[in-house]
């Protein structure tokens, strides 16, 4: 039983990472048609920077990742302006090699800027907290929290407001969208911006443990993408699950299986399964015209 | 399955519904053998959703769409691979041309009998004599018939930038390899000038009477239809309206209503 | 002439253009032992042909079929840990170890594929990218195979049980798969397979209704651009004799995709002119160069570079200049003309 919580309160946090990076992909692939492989190495560009700042100035972790989270609005503005939003005749699979293009880009200029040398990152907030047998730390509660608010208030924004209107129109029809007055670029140039500082969150979110590195977030981008599998690219609430479902799945592994095939176990699950579930667990199938 | 002496294809209570709209909606019909049929109706009336339910570009959600195959056997499609079908000895034309603009014209051609190759990717790899062999029978058949076309001063040249004309014709090529019972012609006179539409109707006349096909063919410019076909099905909504010989579908009131609209409108 | 030839359409055979580039490429040791060139440079040039070869591969996946692999270092590490294992450990003939180093991972491959393929297209990418951080894994936990991150070793091939090669042998081995898979690239191309490729990805619609089975054939090409990345794998092992998890990273993948890019999509000249670019350049000319030279990092950013804009304003790739600078060329010749007449 205090194992079994144990789990489950790891799996918040890992499964909250996940979705914050998922959420992202999914938003740029609903905007952009495209799905962004660089999503990770963006986040970790942009936790560098914020890692920096944390080491030269002394301030407290939160402004830090508040610095780092502004930084990477910035940088998605920027990539949207220099490079997708040139890309809109472009097909598809090119858009893609074009965000693979901006991981060399990144994990190029990354060292350049930062050093080869791993960094480390604190936590937001220390101590820990018992009960069921089960221990977790505070700073687990705050990204546990910090995660689902952020996440909260994205969906109350996309359901409720004019942007999320707006989104989720570029996202079904942008010809349409455009020709209704809705300013796609911009949709998507904000989309872009929100994706890399929710990627720049979880990858900071990450940091204490893993540190802050260039590979950092290469699990985490992997995962992500196959929670866009699993919960179906149609659907924001979908990747958001399966990211749960992924984290907790996960853990469950590295205690009763093995921790350090955990991840390749997991992958060739969601293959497996996207294998009889083809549109993943909440896709629609699209009938496409001829 | 009933009797289908006579009959090459019997579609019976064929239904499809997009998100609760039915584009075709219990429609029946059956195509003779060595016959021209055109399936009518304005715009949107459910033309090529029937279409690509035949061709199972579209699974239908119900009905049955029974097939008299080259080897005689009568099938049902329905639940069929679309690229199984050319193989049964039926195959489409597109309503929007669809020919691969960066081979030439005769290997566009040559697309149209893919499944009679034979040769083992081994074999392609080392252009060993099995594919030299296929590729230069299968390269004259095509020859042939673009010939026959009066195109074979163009075979070598690129698709794209080709007029529309023999576009047109090219792609009827691409369709008649493999000597099929049944083409499926998706507008074939659109985007045509009458020259080319007249041109065009002898030519679809010479292919029945020379291969001893059927041809089934969407359109909704009355006279192309009405001067080609052997019978007609005109639909609206999805829904059989009439079938008969073209004046029987011109001089039918429903029809009339469903082109016109109604008179004391 | 408006219409852009790529040059694997070319109707006549470039087999002699082709046994001509392999004889060229052949003198290279020759102009080493003659202390005209570095013997680094050997080394860098066979490993650009080594990636051409992977490279030709993947442009028939990316170029035909439309789908991205990010598995191509995974699978081409695990051509050379194969290749390693049975020729090294066990001590079985080469030419053995080559056929079973290329069948495992196209194995792997088309099971990936079976799973993937079915979907959409980006579905590969992610899945490919999935199955070569297992592969990584496995390079680093099987240490009893593979040593872990100490890495593996190899001898320079044995053929047929006694020629014994030596470094240029085993560069002359390269050279001649190379030319072998760029005859072979080329015939595939043009016979019916690569007709339906073409058409496939013309129109997936026609393609179907012609017979063609699209879920085949993207499996076709993608267990095609795998055996080529294993058979680089193996012809890399042979040559360098050392392999190691690291050397087996996305980043080996992304630049493969950029030599395809930036060389030419569909053309296997451009696949050669991409491969020079993207893995000779950094090496030879970027190092050499005050300041950048010394950063890290440096290629990456040149080549994440070039492939976006590459794909933002010269989308059939740079191996097209030739035919724009002819065009131009022709203009200026017949404009001279005109004056002159």
């Amino acid at each position: 039983m205090d194992i079994f919580v144990q789990i489950l309160l790891n799996s918040l946090e890992t499964g909250g990472i996940y979705a914050l990076a998922a959420l992202g992909i999914i938003l740029i692939f609903r905007t952009s048609v495209t799905t962004n492989f660089a999503q990770g190495s963006i986040s970790m560009f942009s936790a560098f920077l914020a890692t920096i700042v944390l080491i030269r100035t002394g301030i407290s972790p939160i402004l830090a990742a508040l610095v780092g989270m502004v930084f990477a609005l910035v940088l998605g503005v920027l990539v949207d302006f220099f490079v997708i939003s040139r890309a809109q005749k472009v097909n598809p699979v090119s858009k893609q090699i074009i965000t693979l293009g901006l991981i060399m880009i990144f994990l190029g200029l990354a060292p350049m800027l930062f050093g080869t040398d791993p960094l480390q990152f604190p936590r937001f907030v220390y101590g820990s907290y018992s009960f069921f047998g089960a221990t977790i730390s505070y700073n687990a509660i705050f990204n546990i929290v910090v995660g689902l608010v952020l996440m909260g208030i994205l969906f109350f924004a996309l359901q409720k407001t004019k942007w999320g209107l707006s989104v989720r129109a570029t996202a079904s029809n942008d010809i349409v969208a455009r020709m209704m007055g809705i300013p796609t670029a911009s949709v998507t140039r904000a989309s872009w911006a929100i994706a890399a500082a929710l990627g720049t969150l979880s990858a900071l979110m990450l940091a204490p443990t893993n540190s802050v590195n260039l590979s950092m977030m290469d699990t985490v981008q992997v995962t992500a993408l196959l929670a866009c599998i699993l919960g179906g690219f149609t659907s924001f609430y979908g990747a958001v699950i399966a990211a749960y479902l992924i984290g907790f799945a996960s853990n469950l592994i590295s205690f009763y299986v093995s921790s350090i095939w955990s991840d390749s176990i997991l992958y060739l699950l969601i293959l497996i399964t996207i294998l009889f579930k083809p549109t993943g667990l909440f896709g629609k199938k699209v009938i496409k015209k001829v | 399955m009933d009797n289908m002496t006579n009959k090459l294809l019997k579609v019976e209570n064929l239904s499809i519904a997009f998100g609760g709209l039915k584009a075709v909606d219990n429609l029946s019909f059956d195509i003779n053998d060595g016959e021209i049929f055109g399936l009518i109706g304005p715009n949107g009336a459910g033309k090529t959703t029937v279409f690509n339910c035949i061709t199972q570009f579209y699974k239908p959600d119900e009905g049955n769409i029974f097939f008299k195959t080259n080897t005689g056997e009568v099938e049902n499609l329905v639940g069929k691979k679309t690229h199984e079908l050319i193989g049964k000895g039926l195959v489409r034309t597109f309503q929007n041309i669809e020919l691969i603009r960066e081979l030439t014209v005769v290997e566009n051609v040559m697309v149209g009998a893919h499944i009679e190759f034979k040769a083992s990717l081994f074999n392609q790899f080392f252009r060993l004599k099995k594919t030299r062999e296929e590729e230069n029978r299968i390269r004259k058949r095509a020859e042939e018939i673009l010939d026959h076309f009066g195109l074979s001063s163009i075979k070598d040249m690129l698709v794209a930038g080709q007029p529309y004309g023999v576009l047109k014709k090219i792609e009827l090529a691409r369709a008649l390899m493999l000597d099929p019972k049944l083409i499926i012609l998706d507008e074939p006179a659109a985007g045509l000038n009458d020259s080319e539409t007249m041109s065009l109707v002898n030519i679809i006349k010479e292919i029945k009477n020379e291969r001893n096909c059927s041809i089934l063919l969407i359109e909704h410019d009355m006279k192309f239809v009405n001067g080609l076909c052997d019978r007609i099905c005109a639909i609206n909504f999805g829904k059989l309206l009439a079938i008969g010989t073209p004046k029987e579908i011109q001089e039918n009131e429903q029809v009339q209503i469903a082109y016109l609209g109604k008179e004391d409108d | 002439m408006n219409n852009k030839l790529t040059d694997l359409y070319k109707t006549h055979k470039p087999y002699s253009q082709y046994a001509l580039f392999g004889i060229i490429l052949s003198l290279l040791p020759l102009l080493v032992s003659l202390g005209l060139v570095k013997y680094s440079l050997l080394t860098t040039v066979a490993s650009i042909l080594i990636y051409s070869i992977v490279a030709l591969g993947l442009n028939l996946l990316l170029g035909y079929s439309g789908l991205i692999s990010l598995g191509t270092a995974g699978f081409m590490g695990m051509g050379t840990y194969l290749t390693a294992f049975i020729t090294a450990d066990l001590g079985l003939p080469f030419e053995l170890a080559l056929i079973i180093s290329v069948a495992v991972p196209m194995l792997i491959g088309v099971l990936t594929g079976l799973v993937s393929l079915r979907i959409e297209g980006y579905y590969l990418a992610i899945a490919t990218l999935a199955i070569s951080e297992i592969l990584r894994k496995v390079f680093v936990e099987f240490d009893f195979v593979t040593n872990g991150f100490s890495g593996k070793q190899a001898q320079y091939p044995k053929l047929l049980g006694f020629l014994q090669l030596d470094r240029n042998g085993t560069y002359i081995l390269i050279v001649f798969f190379l030319v072998l898979v760029m005859v072979m690239m080329h015939n595939l191309v043009n016979s019916h397979t690569g007709r339906a490729l073409s058409t496939m990805r013309g129109s997936e619609a026609a393609a179907s209704a012609m017979g063609i089975n699209i879920y085949r054939h993207r499996l076709l090409s993608f267990a095609i651009a795998v055996a080529f990345s294993a058979l680089g794998g193996v012809l890399y092992m042979h040559f360098v004799k050392y392999t190691y998890p690291n050397a087996w990273i996305l980043m080996l993948s992304l630049n493969i995709l950029a030599v395809i890019v930036i060389g030419g999509v569909r053309s296997i000249s451009g696949t050669i002119l991409g491969a020079f670019i993207v893995f000779g350049v950094p090496d030879l000319i970027l190092k050499r160069l005050p300041i950048i030279g010394s950063i890290d990092g440096a290629a990456y950013i040149f080549n994440g570079l070039l492939i976006i804009l590459v794909i933002l304003f010269y989308p059939n790739g740079l191996i097209n200049m030739r035919y724009d600078i002819q065009r131009n060329f022709n203009k200026q010749f017949k404009r001279g003309e005109n004056i002159n007449g």
